[in-house]
């Protein structure tokens, strides 16, 4: 009896949990797709917010939900932009695997560990997406070594100020 | 416990993984024309709450910040009509003396533009308009500085329009003086100010001097002539040596673009679909 009280009540806890990072997720689309262009018009420099709904997911969850949300995210992605129709798909479900995997291998609650995971997963997207939207090789330096860094660097600070406002919510440990 | 559990887990990712990346994979080798079908698809039906949201925010941008600028532009475009009324009679006066039939007229739709801060934006941009307005496939797209592109796919309230930074644009053009003629495409290298665009087919024999505007040349069924593209920058030669290579800073871009025009019917001087008498005031 009191064993199932006990499973009961981490069932119902963790149903809210789910339900709080369902409730960040759900600003951080609002942001994406009416906050930001209300705001800001153009798309070099601007963090990216449905690569950070990706990598915070996949960091929570198995690589195969990893990349089954960066399949749908890239989705979403080439729907509205399709520049190349596949092209976000693949590199957001690398991306989505990558970041679930090295997760469960090696990575630190740190808040300097998350901003280079959000750094480093944002230009790894947006460099496999020139790559397989078919860039030609002359462009690639210009999108690859300052575009996509500051897109990169942008998304990671916000990021990091998501993971800190809401760190609780989330269950992300910062440690020093 | 743990150990088998995850075990069990890591088994079920493998599959996932391999069906997601086989899935992306064959979106890559689908042709051009069918994904543009799926992805116009899916913003009509599952993403079109998404569109339709993005659409609201670029108004809303619009007419908290750029009210003030709208105005301005509108106010000295009703001077310029005013100024020109009296040329436009004169002009339709001496077309009626020498027995010159109007030139087409273009009727447009204003469309705001739905960026993504993705890096292959400027390629392929969203429109909020779509063929419930009369957008179709191969409209030409342009904002008051000059060409953007055309339409690639349309569904009934949004459409995705091809810019000239896209590697697979191409439009013939012409020089202003109509002198002489090429095609344009996209340069593989971008300039200092970003992707710039390349004149072709220009013989050794016709040299055009830095500076030149380029113009749509009317050809081909896409573009009617005489829509901006840009300024000659610099004078190249092709690979082979067999004509000149003339770089063009574009006058219109895609990524400042936040208000373009779409022209509508009829697309093209050659092949007019309805030729529109011009009604003197």
């Amino acid at each position: 009896m009191r064993l199932f009280r006990l499973s009961d009540r981490r069932r119902r806890g963790r149903a809210g949990d789910r339900l709080r990072v369902a409730f960040v997720l759900l600003i951080l689309l609002l942001l994406e797709f009416y906050l930001r262009p209300s705001i800001v018009e153009g798309q070099h420099g601007l963090p990216d917010f449905l690569i950070l709904v990706l990598l915070l997911l996949a960091i929570r969850e198995e690589p195969g939900v990893g990349a089954l949300t960066g399949f749908l995210i890239g989705l979403v992605i080439d729907v509205l932009t399709p520049a190349r129709f596949g092209a976000g798909i693949l590199a957001n479900v690398l991306v989505g695997w990558g970041a679930s995997w090295g997760r469960s291998i090696f990575f630190a609650d740190n808040i300097l560990v998350n901003g280079a995971l959000f750094f480093i997963g944002t230009w790894v997207r947006d460099v496999l997406m020139l790559l397989f939207s078919g860039t030609p090789l002359r462009a690639l330096p210009v999108e690859v070594l300052l575009w996509a860094p500051l897109q990169a660097m942008s998304t990671a600070v916000v990021g990091v100020i998501i993971v800190v406002i809401f760190r609780d919510w989330l269950a992300i440990r910062i440690e020093a | 416990m743990r150990g088998p559990a995850r075990q069990e887990a890591a088994r079920s990712d493998v599959p996932l993984l391999v069906g997601c990346t086989a899935l992306a994979l064959l979106a890559l080798a689908l042709p051009r024309s069918w994904g543009l079908s799926v992805a116009t698809g899916l913003r009509q039906t599952a993403l079109r709450p998404i569109v339709a949201l993005q659409a609201r925010a670029a108004q809303d941008r619009r007419s908290r910040f750029e009210l003030a600028q709208v105005q301005r532009s509108y106010d000295s475009l009703a001077v310029l009509v005013q100024q020109q009324e009296a040329l436009r009679r004169e002009n339709d006066n001496l077309r009626g003396l020498v027995g010159v039939r109007a030139r087409l007229s273009h009727p447009t739709v204003s469309a705001e533009v739905l960026h993504r801060p993705t890096l292959t934006d400027t390629r392929m941009l969203l429109l909020d308009v779509g063929t419930a307005v009369g957008v179709r496939m191969f409209d030409p797209v342009v904002t008051a500085e000059g060409l953007i592109g055309s339409v690639v796919s349309a569904g009934p309230t949004s459409s995705s329009a091809m810019t000239w930074a896209n590697p697979d644009f191409s439009a013939a053009a012409v020089t202003a003086d109509g002198r002489v003629s090429g095609f344009i495409h996209p340069s593989a290298s971008v300039g200092v100010a970003g992707p710039i665009l390349e004149l072709h087919g220009i013989a050794l024999r016709d040299s055009l001097a830095v500076g030149t505007v380029v113009l749509t040349a009317g050809a081909g069924g896409t573009y009617p002539r005489g829509i901006p593209i840009g300024r000659i920058v610099s004078i190249g030669r092709d690979e082979n040596g067999y004509d000149r290579v003339y770089r063009v800073i574009p006058f219109a871009s895609p990524g400042a673009a936040s208000h373009v025009v779409v022209l509508t019917s009829p697309r093209d001087s050659l092949y007019p679909r309805s030729v529109r008498p011009v009604t003197s005031p």
